[in-house]
């Protein structure tokens, strides 16, 4: 009765494991980079807070779309190449004190700013809910930028103020896409990593009325995030409602002999270096411009990196492809006469897994195991096991290898870390 | 040419490459530094009274005790090495209370470090190089040959973890040719962008002594309050820096002599960055920013587009005086004409 029962609650698991699936992978809009596209955009500056991984409540400053909440990172931006935007900012910033707030856009040419106050870096949205600063510019390249505040930025990019910038070439085409004007930065998937850091005792300060206290030079962040989340936030979906001020996730997918574009964004004040396990990445772009020797010559100065550096204010795409080249055995478990899959490492077709694995009285299973070392293939596991691999994929942690930055205010695992996941020839992936 | 740091020291370098030519093109530059004690003024974050920081900082004599050109300051006086000059001498006068040196990182000289014995009868090294003693009554020389082109620290190699944040450092630049930064790269314009840091708590220990002795016995806790480009933090009435004209080449050559990496970013324009402690990039890099580690040059050529003030500001946040203040700190504006 008992083993019957097990058994009876080890299928029901399977059962409930598609139907999450399911739920996940419809839900995702991640493969296409979440935000505003446009050319007219409302920026409200305004108090909020997001929720660390580890429930801490943290007060933020941030831009919220229009009159919606505030939200950390501020909305992304995907514009066009050559395409005028006007982007209007209110402020709404009257906790602890009203603060001034602007905007900022490294990397673009020719920004004017009218309206508001006149200010140090440009002009300045005054806290009275209703003065409007416009801000308009044409980015005339394509590529990878940010926004941030331009008043006080030692203090406003901490508490939030900060954004991504997507510039899609001229003939973007989202069937073939390319980040820039080059077969050298075509992809499959594209996924933003804007890495943030925050120091508590700053925002705890500031939510409770302390701003004489503030000093920017002692800077300790405890909370690393990507896209505004810490791990293991970052990998639930985008625009879940418990978490209401922090839209982004950050879960990348990509089935094998497939190119993801990663755009990175050093957004906070802190280098990180952000390491992509599985394989290194082709860094073909930094700060907007392709790694080219001459223009048209393609990213033919790409550098590949196992690790790559984010520098504050910096922005780098890189192309990370993966087919389990090299394993030497064939990761989808073929007999050697059997047919190849869709991009499969040929050289490893139809070669035996290489060790005899343990019984399952023997191992301990990871929640994101399917069971089976071959992709696409569950296997048995013990009841109650396993259950966030959906699809049988394989799961690499990306992370900040500046170990430190893997924690929630000191406890491991989480911070600026998410799982990239190998699906199976045949999983959509939006 | 220059609008930049130290613009006495400047013309007074190449006063002296120009009497050194008169005297018979020699291939060598000559300069007489003195080091002294000097007091900076640093902004209260409250805009309280200044806050005044002892500092030990570099001036350039005629010669060995002769003339003193200029007072002491941070950072010492830019060092221009005429392009046709492959030697460089420094002579030093040493009138601080400790010994010190003087190195250039990414320069070819002959190095004598100097060892010290420690409680435990370790010989530890000291100093980089030979020591200019306290109060020397000769000059102490330093030579460097085979001066390859570019941007570079000079700075004292003695008890460098202390006498670097004292401020003993400046600029040293030599072009490959007239207008010429690199061989082949031309330059209309120059500005120069030398980043350091002050932390007022070792420099008040060391002033009174009590830096190794009854107070702090490291610079492991550094924790610099105030930022500065050119030796002088930002405050409302720094003015703008001249940055030529559209259509003009100019050169921008970031120093860091701070103790961290900083990330000077430019608004409005990419500039083209060329070469990294005086190497030459294979191909410029085109970047807003770039990553200006502890010790380390970068040059940069802009081109701006269109006339206007262009903010260089430090993207890490090193843009308060003392964390509390703004503006402050590591921010400048270029001024382009028409």
């Amino acid at each position: 009765m008992i083993p019957r029962l097990v058994a009876h609650i080890g299928r029901l698991s399977v059962v409930v494991t598609m139907f999450f699936s399911f739920s996940v992978a419809s839900a995702y809009a991640g493969a296409e980079i979440d935000g505003l596209t446009g050319t007219d955009f409302t920026f409200t500056a305004k108090a909020d807070c997001v929720s660390g991984a580890d429930g801490l409540s943290l007060f933020i400053w941030g831009f919220a779309n229009g009159d919606g909440r505030a939200q950390y990172p501020g909305p992304t931006l995907i514009l066009e190449e050559d395409i005028p935007v006007t982007i209007h900012l209110k402020n709404e910033i009257s906790w602890p004190e009203p603060v001034p707030v602007s905007l900022v856009f490294p990397g673009q040419m020719d920004v004017t700013a009218t309206g508001g106050d006149p200010g140090l870096l440009t002009r300045e949205a005054p806290p009275d809910g209703t003065t409007v600063v416009t801000y308009t510019f044409t980015p005339t390249e394509p590529g990878t930028y940010h926004y941030h505040s331009g008043t006080r930025p030692d203090l406003q990019i901490e508490m939030g103020l900060v954004g991504a910038i997507i510039v899609r070439p001229t003939g973007f085409d989202p069937g073939s896409p390319r980040a820039y004007a080059h077969a050298d930065s075509a992809y499959d998937h594209e996924y933003l990593f804007l890495l943030t850091e925050m120091d508590y005792n700053i925002h705890r300060l500031v939510e409770f009325g302390r701003m004489d206290e503030v000093d920017t030079t002692t800077f300790f962040p405890v909370y690393w995030f990507i896209n505004g989340r810490n791990a293991p936030d970052t990998m639930l979906m985008a625009g879940i409602p418990w978490l209401p001020t922090q839209p982004y996730n950050c879960m990348p997918r990509m089935h094998p002999g497939e190119k993801l574009l990663m755009r990175i964004i050093g957004a906070g004040r802190d280098a990180h270096p952000f390491h992509p396990h599985g394989n290194n990445a082709r860094i073909i772009a930094k700060d907007g411009r392709l790694l080219q020797s001459t223009p048209g010559a393609g990213a033919d100065l790409a550098i590949s990196d196992f690790t790559l550096a984010s520098v504050p204010g910096q922005t780098i795409d890189a192309i990370f492809e993966w087919t389990g080249a090299a394993l030497g055995w064939d990761i989808y478990g073929h007999a050697p006469g059997d047919d190849p899959e869709p991009n499969e490492y040929m050289p490893d077709h139809g070669k035996a897994f290489p060790v005899v694995l343990p019984g399952q009285q023997e191992l301990t299973f990871g929640a994101a195991y399917s069971g089976s070392p071959f992709l696409g293939v569950f296997g048995d596991m013990g009841p109650g096991e396993g259950g966030l691999n959906a699809n049988a994929g394989y799961f690499y942690m990306w992370h900040s290898h500046n170990e430190k930055e893997m924690v929630n205010n000191d406890i491991f695992p989480g911070g600026m870390m998410t799982m990239l996941i190998i699906e199976p020839p045949g999983v959509p992936i939006p | 040419m220059s609008h930049s740091m130290m613009k006495t020291a400047v013309t007074t370098a190449l006063a002296l490459s120009v009497l050194a030519m008169m005297a018979g093109g020699a291939s060598a530059a000559d300069f007489y530094l003195r080091a002294e004690g000097l007091t900076k003024n640093m902004p209260d974050p409250n805009g309280g009274p200044d806050l005044p920081v002892p500092m030990w900082g570099f001036a350039l004599d005629d010669s060995f005790e002769g003339t003193e050109l200029e007072a002491a300051d941070v950072p010492g006086p830019r060092l221009v090495v005429p392009p046709g000059d492959t030697t460089l001498t420094i002579h030093l006068d040493n009138n601080l209370s400790v010994p010190i040196s003087i190195v250039i990182r990414g320069q070819t000289a002959t190095m004598t470090p100097t060892f010290f014995t420690d409680d435990q009868g370790r010989q530890r090294v000291y100093s980089f190089t030979h020591e200019t003693p306290a109060g020397n009554a000769t000059q102490v020389t330093y030579t460097w040959t085979g001066l390859k082109p570019g941007t570079y620290l000079y700075h004292s190699g003695t008890h460098p973890q202390v006498q670097v944040q004292m401020g003993l450092y400046g600029g040293v630049t030599r072009d490959a040719a007239a207008g010429e930064v690199y061989s082949g790269i031309p330059y209309d314009e120059e500005v120069v962008l030398l980043y350091s840091e002050i932390d007022p708590v070792l420099h008040e220990q060391v002033d009174d002594g009590s830096y190794g002795t009854t107070g702090m016995t490291s610079t492991i806790d550094y924790s610099p309050k105030y930022f500065l480009i050119n030796g002088e933090p930002y405050t409302a009435s720094t003015a703008p820096i001249a940055a030529g004209n559209v259509g003009d080449r100019v050169l921008i050559r970031f120093l860091n002599a701070g103790l961290r990496t900083l990330t000077p970013t430019l608004l409005g324009a990419h500039m083209s960055v060329i070469a990294e402690d005086g190497n030459v990039y294979p191909y410029p890099r085109q970047q807003y920013s770039l990553a200006l580690p502890a010790g380390q040059t970068k040059d940069a050529i802009v081109e701006f587009p269109a006339s206007g003030t262009y903010p260089v500001y430090e993207r890490r946040g090193s843009l308060t005086s003392a964390g509390g203040s703004s503006p402050g700190g590591m921010l400048r504006f270029l001024e382009v004409g028409p």
